[in-house]
């Protein structure tokens, strides 16, 4: 590594570089999203990786998932073994530890992380992923897309970036998680079919994130936003503050209160 | 064994605010934060801050040898504290300085005779002593049934944006 291999990110501020570098940082789900996210950081020059992705790489993800190729389909390279390809190409000597598997499934590294990333499936996903990151008192940065199919019109293409803090606005408290969205998703489960998804999306929501996320630990831009919810508009090509920003509740948020924290215990008394 | 502390932001300023209060003979004041501890990889471990207690003006003991001395009704009531919540406590003062803190010997000699109290109501949980300066903050950690504190490897308080008080050497 040369020694102005950061110098054109200086700006960032004297201790960025070293704040970065002992980030430890957890990406939750290595597709569309999570591998342009993936790929940025170890450009910025993170250090310290926790990706899960329990799945593999096939023919039908190559049209979004950055880092992967024709010969990883062939092999049914795991995602996860793509992300780290990904990083030490350009960090040969990051600390990388990859599960593949569900983040459910092995949940500790994810409480040592300085920050996650979440670019899950569906709302019961990203609805259990802010429920852990509040618990661990952890900032999560979820990102996602969809698009929607309406008879007689074009599709319409959108997606959110949002930063859940702990002690700050919650999914639900945003509005984006709800019972009635959750339920329909419930009814929806295993009927769904193979959603739409595109690479460009990923690309501006993922960047917005990894944006927010270096933000978040140097502070560069010192506008100290301590709400982030962004919505993208696909068809028009604009990304900007969600509507819904402008009737935040003002009270703390009654969704993770502030004393469930910690591992879960049961007490006798 | 390593322990890292995290602190929601509003939280890390309202003890702040709490602490800057005057008092009429105290040259300094105290509280406690109320903790949980969060598993991590192998013996790591995270301390968890989740609310603050700020002592009653009338618990103040007036000794002008110390910055702030607090008598036997406040430490009851943090042991009361802890059976009742099944939280830890944790010791915080100020001291009113730029830069890393460090406890000062009669820190050294008193708190840690304060944390046994609580290590006896609440034996299953972390208990310690946070010490803020003016932009910095350390803690000691005393870990279930262990006897002599850690130094916490990292504090991050919890806000936007983060802010990380590593360790010395760290």
């Amino acid at each position: 590594m040369t020694n102005d291999r950061f110098s054109r990110q200086s700006f960032l501020g004297e201790r960025a570089q070293e704040i970065i570098g002992n980030s430890i940082i957890g990406i939750c789900g290595h597709g569309g999203g999570g591998s342009h996210i993936v790929q940025q950081l170890a450009h910025v020059g993170f250090q310290h990786y926790r990706i899960y992705d329990g799945d593999i790489a096939e023919d039908s993800n190559l049209n979004r998932l950055i880092g992967a190729t024709v010969d990883d389909c062939q092999r049914e390279s795991r995602k996860t073994t793509i992300a780290e390809r990904t990083i030490k190409g350009l960090q040969p000597n990051a600390d990388v530890k990859v599960y593949p598997c569900r983040w459910q499934n092995q949940p500790e590294p994810l409480r040592a992380c300085d920050l996650i990333f979440g670019s899950v499936d569906g709302f019961a996903e990203r609805r259990e992923l802010e429920a852990c990151a509040r618990r661990y008192l952890l900032p999560l940065i979820d990102i996602g897309m969809d698009v929607h199919c309406v008879e007689n019109e074009p599709p319409r293409m959108a997606g959110q970036v949002i930063l859940s803090v702990p002690g700050g606005p919650c999914m639900f408290c945003l509005g984006f998680l709800n019972e009635q969205v959750l339920a329909r998703e419930g009814e929806r489960y295993g009927d769904a079919g193979p959603r739409p998804q595109v690479v460009w999306p990923n690309g501006v929501l993922a960047s917005t994130a990894v944006g927010i996320a270096v933000d978040l630990l140097t502070d560069w831009t010192r506008e100290l936003r301590s709400v982030v919810y962004l919505e993208y508009d696909g068809n028009r090509n604009t990304i900007k503050p969600h509507v819904r920003l402008q009737y935040l509740p003002t009270s703390p948020c009654p969704h993770y209160p502030a004393n469930q924290v910690g591992d879960p215990a049961f007490t006798m008394r | 064994m390593s322990v890292r502390c995290r602190v929601p932001e509003q939280l890390y300023r309202r003890v702040r605010e709490d602490l800057a209060r005057p008092h009429e003979f105290a040259a300094e004041r105290v509280g406690f934060l109320s903790a949980r501890l969060g598993s991590r990889v192998g013996d790591e471990r995270l301390v968890l801050f989740s609310g603050y207690h700020a002592v009653p003006d009338d618990q103040y003991i007036d000794d002008p040898r110390a910055g702030a001395r607090i008598n036997s009704t406040a430490i009851r009531e943090a042991m009361q504290r802890v059976l009742d919540s099944g939280d830890g406590l944790f010791h915080v003062h100020h001291h009113a300085h730029p830069g890393r803190p460090g406890f000062g010997w009669m820190d050294q000699r008193e708190t840690p005779s304060i944390v046994s109290s609580l290590q006896v109501a609440g034996p299953h949980q972390a208990h310690g002593m946070v010490l803020l300066s003016n932009d910095f903050c350390i803690a000691h950690i005393w870990l279930p049934r262990v006897e002599k504190p850690v130094v916490a490897q990292r504090v991050t308080v919890i806000g936007y944006p983060l802010q990380f008080f590593d360790a010395e050497g760290e």
